[in-house]
């Protein structure tokens, strides 16, 4: 019933995934990179807020690669497990820092990295985890 | 600073929260057509075609949105590297909210990998 193999077809299209994912966020960055004064004082600011954002077309940009990650990732898994397809996935978490350093200029100290590798392997953890509730059912 | 942190940590609470409504609700609507996700992509096309004719899915839409709005608030505020880790905590949030209201089986590797997720938030945070 379930596919694992992992084809190279299949890891080029998590690839694609992760670096889509990244460019989401670095996107979305750069959607609200001239927003960061920005306070909202009563409610009303947050839809003035939207508002500024939505002209920008980073936004847009970033809602595109969203719904292109959602269609890749829904083609993924119907090829190969979540247990095996988020652990590839998950390199996203150390794209968005390298393209962070060079797109937006912004430090990542050493305990920094050493955090992100702690959340990467707890990602990578809880996704493994999987294959027990699987084999289970 | 470390008020300007815990506001902004806050946020990203908040918006994993929205994730994890929106998951709730799209895991237990797809739970509820009994299908399984094997196909070609006009299968998938179609299976979700299906899927957003349910009402249900759109309450969970909703929360994605909001979360998209307190996000985009929170990278104006914050560096995108350090957002992008600290949003990883949805993890933990699914991991509880899988086990206390889906009622599915959370492993033992499951939760030393949530505290490992914890850990990292932390030394990301600290720096």
């Amino acid at each position: 019933m379930f596919k694992k193999k992992l084809t190279l077809k299949i890891l080029l299209f998590l690839i694609f995934s992760d670096i889509l994912e990244t460019l989401t966020q670095l996107f979305f960055k750069k959607s609200v990179l001239t927003e960061s004064a920005f306070f909202p004082a009563r409610m009303l600011d947050i839809f003035i807020f939207l508002k500024t954002v939505s002209a920008s077309w980073f936004l847009w940009l970033g809602l595109l690669t969203v719904v292109l990650t959602f269609i890749i990732w829904s083609t993924i898994l119907s090829k190969i497990d979540l247990s095996v397809a988020i652990p590839i996935a998950s390199f996203s978490y150390i794209l968005v820092p390298l393209v962070s350093i060079i797109f937006l200029h912004e430090k990542v100290s050493t305990i920094r990295w050493l955090g992100i590798l702690f959340i990467l392997g707890g990602v990578i953890f809880v996704s493994l985890s999987s294959k027990e509730k699987e084999s289970s059912l | 600073m470390k008020q300007g942190l815990i506001f902004i940590l806050f946020l990203i609470v908040l918006t994993s929260i929205c994730d994890t409504i929106n998951q709730l609700f799209l895991k237990s609507t797809i739970n509820s057509l009994n299908a399984s996700l094997t196909g070609s992509i006009l299968k998938i096309l179609r299976f979700v075609l299906k899927l957003i004719m349910i009402g249900r899915v759109w309450i969970g839409f909703l929360f994605a949105v909001l979360s998209l709005c307190i996000w985009l608030f929170v990278l104006s505020k914050a560096d995108l590297n350090f957002a992008f880790s600290a949003d990883s905590m949805h993890y933990i949030f699914i991991a509880f909210a899988s086990r206390f209201v889906l009622k599915e089986k959370v492993g033992l590797k499951r939760w030393v990998g949530t505290i490992f997720i914890i850990l990292g938030i932390i030394l990301v945070s600290l720096s």
